[in-house]
């Protein structure tokens, strides 16, 4: 994206920043869903077990932010991979918009999968 | 000299490419494929939102289906992707905070080997439950 519209204050630190802590997030909540689905998978793939896990608010929480810290660093890197090319702003500008309606509707729909239980 | 008027394809095939510039590409490409893949498993698990009354049965189908043994290859698969992102990425913390730049190669050389003594550990986690349970079928 051409940074000349935009000023030096849009230096990209902040997305820099949280691309960090998030990843550092995902790398703890990927080991506990990793542990759940395929070395406990009697307890992670049976429904009895997933719905009482379920009931319980902090799995609930656990879940919805994983979708929401999750869809954020996926599309935090590919914006990062969009920035490495000398695109039109407003090309760059589109594929911004896109990918924060992408974001905002994945969000709500994987919402709805947890709150399913 | 300008990447564009001297043919990208010799630029691109001639580059010497050092550990460094491995790990920025196989970083990119695990991390666009797990993000088409994070869009790709809440579509899949939608179907959960199917059968309003019986939970259970939209559930148990999806389960059905993503515990048959094409998927626990695939699902292998995939974790070779997660594992070089995730591990790649603790290497990008380490250089950008703990001064990692110092020994960066090493650490790519580390990444590398833990990631293929996992992979494989993952291999038997994922299949060794699919194991018993055939055997189990067997000698029932």
């Amino acid at each position: 994206m051409p940074y000349k519209h935009l000023g030096s204050r849009n230096s990209g630190a902040p997305g820099w920043l949280f691309q960090r802590i998030t990843g550092i997030v995902l790398i703890v909540a990927m080991v506990g869903h990793y542990i759940l689905m395929h070395y406990t998978p009697t307890s992670g793939h049976s429904f009895a077990s997933t719905l009482e896990r379920m009931q319980n608010p902090l799995w609930k929480v656990f879940y919805l932010s994983f979708v929401v810290v999750g869809i954020y660093h996926g599309l935090n890197g590919v914006w990062g991979v969009v920035r490495d090319f000398k695109m039109k702003r407003w090309l760059s500008m589109t594929i911004l918009g896109a990918m924060i309606i992408l974001g905002i509707a994945f969000a709500v729909f994987g919402f709805m999968n947890v709150l399913v239980f | 000299m300008n990447f564009y008027q001297s043919g990208w394809t010799k630029v691109l095939t001639t580059y010497h490419r050092f550990a460094g510039s491995w790990a920025w590409i196989l970083h990119r490409i695990s991390g666009l494929a797990l993000t088409a893949y994070i869009f790709m498993h809440i579509i899949a698990l939608s179907n959960l939102q199917k059968h309003k009354i019986d939970r259970g049965k939209a559930f148990n189908e999806e389960m059905a289906l993503f515990s048959s043994p094409f998927f626990l290859v695939i699902e292998w698969l995939l974790f070779a992707f997660v594992l070089y992102h995730t591990l790649n990425g603790i290497r990008i913390v380490l250089v950008d905070f703990a001064n990692g730049a110092r020994y960066h190669k090493q650490l790519h050389y580390a990444v590398v080997t833990i990631g293929i003594i996992a992979f494989l550990a993952m291999g038997y986690v994922i299949f060794s439950h699919q194991v018993n349970n055939s055997v189990a079928v067997l000698f029932r």
